[in-house]
């Protein structure tokens, strides 16, 4: 191997190294006791397997006021994402087949609007959504949130279909429509089924994004309604007596995992998704 | 594709707008209205309850006399600038490398992009661990020989905000060097190819020809980028809460203080539409040289 | 009655008129071509007669119902596109029958439909196919096999062959022209190729900037352009225009021609009435390669001219040499065998009889 081609790999390995450090040191951090973690270092081995940790801020580590660790608010984690999700996309599908295969006067506008809704940094209606939740009763609520997640996940599943129904051809539709095919028929038969890939990418990408957010859950949701992204945080910045480094970890991957594991099962649909959002087109 | 062929409206086709309408009302109620409802709550004096009157510019006024607002924008200007810079860069160096026929390609492009898959909640967790000013990076130095290595800018009020930008470097850059390597190989190779009998070399074909054609994938970075560097709350809070006391505070975190801990309503409210000033400065120029494009293509 | 009438049909997208004011009307059975240059409003002619566009000004008749403003399902019409549109989800026995499907076709009566078609067409062992394993020809016929099983009154193809390879488009062109004498169903087809019009139609209606130039036979148009642009559209090699100046010279009209150094004149022998108000004028003389050719049998409205050979052209069946007339390059059709060479002096023959004129200004014919 040439010098040139050493190089190369010896950078992109340190690279690497860079970016596998925190989880490495995150998951061997979580596998000490606290004595091993005071008097070791970042990267010292784990000198056995000792899984308390885990099992502390799964069950009983203490997140604000109550003391259940973390599997509560997974749990509602999950109950806000899969209908955040499944609404978001089927609404977005409907708007990127509309929006391609049924133009109407001013549905570029339309489009320009919700693309501009994609840009805004939400400060700006935390204020204004907050006492709208208030006065439908669902401010604190896991609905409320769901709510709030689809409504601003529609901007984004509306760009992913609809970029990606503008490469269906529209002579299928109009054969169909000779057919004797009406809309919905159109798109149950025709456009659904090739639309899989697309699918993915959308489903991937707001659970990724739902799942991970912390904005809308610390503002809107309260309580044992809060989602595992505000409990670690809670969890993590408690500061009554010692603090358990190691539970810190094990929590952090706990709630890492649902999208680290996506990542590593569907990957490449993740990337389709930032690239097609970064590539607005 | 052209215009004509595409589907367009017998009589009365009234169902497909029907189908869009609960998105287009949600936009026009939940963006657009809520827009102009913030900005209303920025002209009152709101405090702990909204209060609809009109008090003239004064939360502005209030907001600019105050000095953590003050050390908050600019500290969205040092971390920003420097995210935005060392994302691009290293993002742009990773993917030239990664250009090169590497036989592990996806498995390294996994891993620098992983970290795009978390929260920023857990990645504040993470290098807050790391960067701990007693236990992380200092002492994992210490103990290699150099005892007097210090490394506590987590808690240094002048070198907080850079513990930002490691942390969200970490987590962005992979991101840029995925559009990057797409944009690399979307260079057509006939242009390589001919730059190659003519003589180049590698490096001057990279800095000649490729990095130039790369000009709209960097733009499209550099907007995404810019728009999570506005947008930072989440990292903070958990790389620093905002702290130490307030050195890391950014008009995200400011905003969140205010508005929903320190019942300043109409402050915080200004302090938003403030944020969407900046993103409106970067957007519509933005918008505008893109159209400009599209119009000169024709 | 009228299988299609056309009634002053006009069509405008935003400020642009894209179709302008257009009337035609073909009896059952026939083959009506609808041919001209990109953008001329050809496809979206065609569009508004199968209601996927809606008609401006004007209505559309389908045998003896207005559909002007009926649903393309509800006209009784079927149409084969440029690129096939086959349903990609599904096998090509669904795709011919999806449109029987919706119309709740019973069965049975769905099946010998399907049979009779397919063995009609000859992709039988296709039938459980998808659209991506079939080639360019086969899915070309699986297209015209799902318009055949609507049965419609009228076929419309918008460019089918224009995405085949050429070898395949000839073949695939004489399948159309066979199925049309076989079924014999009224047929409007647009194309942009003049050799698909010629063989194809029995109608041609020749069009341009949104207007019909010219509605005709195909030998009519071919033998009668109406003007310059059609005249020099259809045929290929194309027609040759010749700038000459007309005179008159003992009551009989003749033309200027100039070739090699050497001033001819010839005599018009048909009548043209027009002529006479041109005498001592210029004119655009239209005479097609194929009415200039090696010397043979003397005819009474041809006469000789010495030409310069510029390039010579062997097509196979005979050979295309370009020489220059008052200036202007023209080709000529010349039998294999007849021998010349470059930079040499050949004589041709003009086939006076069929030779047109236009007006230098307006491209006009002059009649």
């Amino acid at each position: 191997m040439s010098i040139s081609r050493i190089l190369i790999y010896g950078v992109l390995t340190l690279a690497a190294l860079f970016y596998l450090l925190p989880l490495t040191v995150m998951l061997m951090t979580s596998l000490k006791d606290l004595d091993e973690i005071r008097s070791g270092t970042l990267l010292s081995l784990p000198q056995t397997l000792n899984f308390d940790a885990w099992g502390k801020a799964w069950g009983t580590a203490c997140t604000g006021v109550s003391c259940e660790g973390l599997k509560g608010y997974f749990w509602n984690s999950v109950l806000i994402v899969v209908p955040a999700v499944v609404i978001s996309t089927v609404l977005g599908a409907l708007n990127g087949y509309v929006l391609t295969k049924w133009k109407f006067t001013g549905s570029n506008l339309f489009f320009g609007m919700l693309l501009i809704g994609t840009m805004i940094p939400f400060q700006v209606i935390l204020l204004p959504m907050a006492r709208t939740l208030g006065l439908l009763g669902l401010a604190g609520t896991t609905s409320g949130l769901v709510m709030v997640h689809i409504i601003y996940g529609l901007a984004f599943t509306t760009l992913f279909f609809r970029n990606y129904y503008v490469s269906i051809p529209n002579e299928l539709v109009n054969a169909a429509r000779i057919d004797g095919a009406g809309f919905w028929l159109i798109f149950r038969r025709i456009i659904l089924p090739v639309s899989t890939p697309i699918i993915v990418v959308s489903i991937i990408w707001q659970f990724t994004q739902i799942w991970n957010d912390f904005l809308f859950g610390v503002v809107y949701s309260s309580g044992g309604d809060q989602p595992i992204t505000v409990a670690l945080n809670n969890l993590v910045n408690t500061s009554t007596g010692v603090k358990e480094y190691n539970v810190d970890m094990a929590a952090a991957i706990i709630a890492a995992l649902p999208t680290l594991l996506v990542y590593v099962v569907a990957g490449k649909y993740f990337v389709r998704g930032l690239t097609a959002g970064a590539v607005k087109g | 594709m052209n215009a004509s062929n595409a589907p367009r409206q017998s009589l009365g086709d009234y169902l497909p707008k029907l189908v869009v309408a609960p998105t287009f009302i949600a936009a026009l109620v939940f963006i657009y209205g809520f827009i102009l409802w913030n900005a209303w709550l920025s002209f009152s004096s709101s405090r702990m309850l909204p209060k609809y009157d009109w008090a003239g510019t004064i939360q502005y006024e209030k907001l600019f006399a105050n000095d953590r607002w003050w050390v908050a924008a600019e500290n969205l200007l040092i971390f920003g600038g420097l995210f935005i810079v060392i994302c691009l860069a290293l993002g742009l160096f990773l993917a030239i490398f990664l250009d090169q026929k590497i036989r592990a390609e996806g498995a390294i492009r996994t891993i620098y992009l992983y970290p795009m898959a978390l929260s920023f909640i857990v990645t504040g967790t993470a290098w807050k661990w790391i960067l701990n000013p007693e236990l992380g990076v200092q002492r994992m130095v210490r103990e290699m020989g150099f005892e007097t290595f210090t490394f506590d800018w987590l808690v240094n009020t002048e070198m907080a905000i850079y513990t930002v930008v490691i942390a969200g470097v970490w987590q962005s850059s992979g991101f840029v060097m995925a559009l990057c390597l797409a944009g690399l190989r979307g260079v057509d190779d006939n242009i390589i190819k001919a730059a190659r009998v003519d003589g180049a070399s590698m490096p001057l074909i990279y800095r000649k020809i490729i990095i130039p054609g790369l000009r709209p994938v960097f733009f499209s970075a550099l907007i995404v980028l810019t728009h999570i560097a506005i947008k930072s709350f989440d990292l903070i809070i958990a790389l620093t809460g905002g702290g130490p006391g307030f050195a890391t505070d950014v008009p995200a975190t400011f905003m969140y203080t205010y508005a929903f801990t320190r019942g300043q309503i109409g402050l915080g409210s200004a302090a938003s539409m403030m944020m969407l000033m900046a993103v409106i400065a970067i957007i519509v120029p933005y918008l505008y040289s893109e159209l400009r494009e599209k119009n000169n293509e024709h | 009655m009228q299988a299609l009438k056309i009634n002053n049909v006009e069509k405008t997208f935003g400020k642009v008129k894209v179709l302008k004011g257009i009337d035609l009307a073909i009896e059952p059975g026939q083959f009506l071509i609808l041919v001209g240059p990109s953008g001329c409003g050809k496809s979206t002619l065609l569009n508004m007669i199968a209601g996927l566009e809606s008609v401006s000004n004007g209505s559309i008749t389908i045998g003896e119902r207005d559909v002007t403003h009926l649903d393309p399902k509800d006209r009784d019409i079927a149409m084969v596109f440029q690129s096939y549109a086959l349903y990609p989800n599904m096998t090509v026995r669904e795709n011919i029958s999806f449109g029987l499907e919706i119309r709740k076709t019973p069965k049975q009566e769905k099946q010998a439909i399907v049979d009779k078609v397919s063995k009609m067409l000859q992709i039988e062992p296709l039938l459980d196919r998808k659209p991506k394993q079939l080639s360019g020809g086969q899915r070309q016929r699986v297209a015209m096999g799902r318009a055949l099983a609507r049965d419609p009154s009228i076929f419309l193809f918008d460019e089918p062959l224009s995405n085949l390879d050429a070898k395949l488009r000839v073949e695939m062109r004489s399948e159309i022209k066979e199925l049309h004498q076989r079924v014999g169903t009224t047929i409007v087809y647009v194309t942009h190729d003049q050799i698909e019009a010629m063989t194809l139609g029995d109608v041609i209606a020749v069009m341009k900037d949104g207007e019909i130039q010219q509605f005709g036979s195909p030998q009519e148009i071919y033998d009668n352009p109406r003007n310059q642009f059609i005249a020099g559209f259809m045929g290929s090699p194309s027609m040759n225009f010749i700038p000459c100046q007309i005179e008159k010279v003992d009551g009989s009209m003749q033309i200027a021609l100039e070739s090699g150094g050497v001033q001819h004149l010839l005599p018009i022998k048909q009548n043209i009435a027009g002529l006479t108000s041109y005498a001592g004028k210029s004119v655009v003389l239209g005479i097609r390669p194929e009415q200039i050719t090696q010397p043979g049998e003397d005819k009474a409205d041809s006469a000789l001219v010495s030409c310069a050979v510029e390039i010579i052209e062997p097509t196979g069946p005979d050979t295309l040499i370009t020489v220059r007339i008052n200036g202007v390059k023209t080709v000529c059709r010349i039998h294999p065998t007849a021998h010349c060479n470059v930079n040499e002096l050949m004589p041709l023959q003009f086939d006076m009889s069929k030779t047109v004129f236009f007006d230098s200004d307006s491209e006009q014919r002059i009649y």
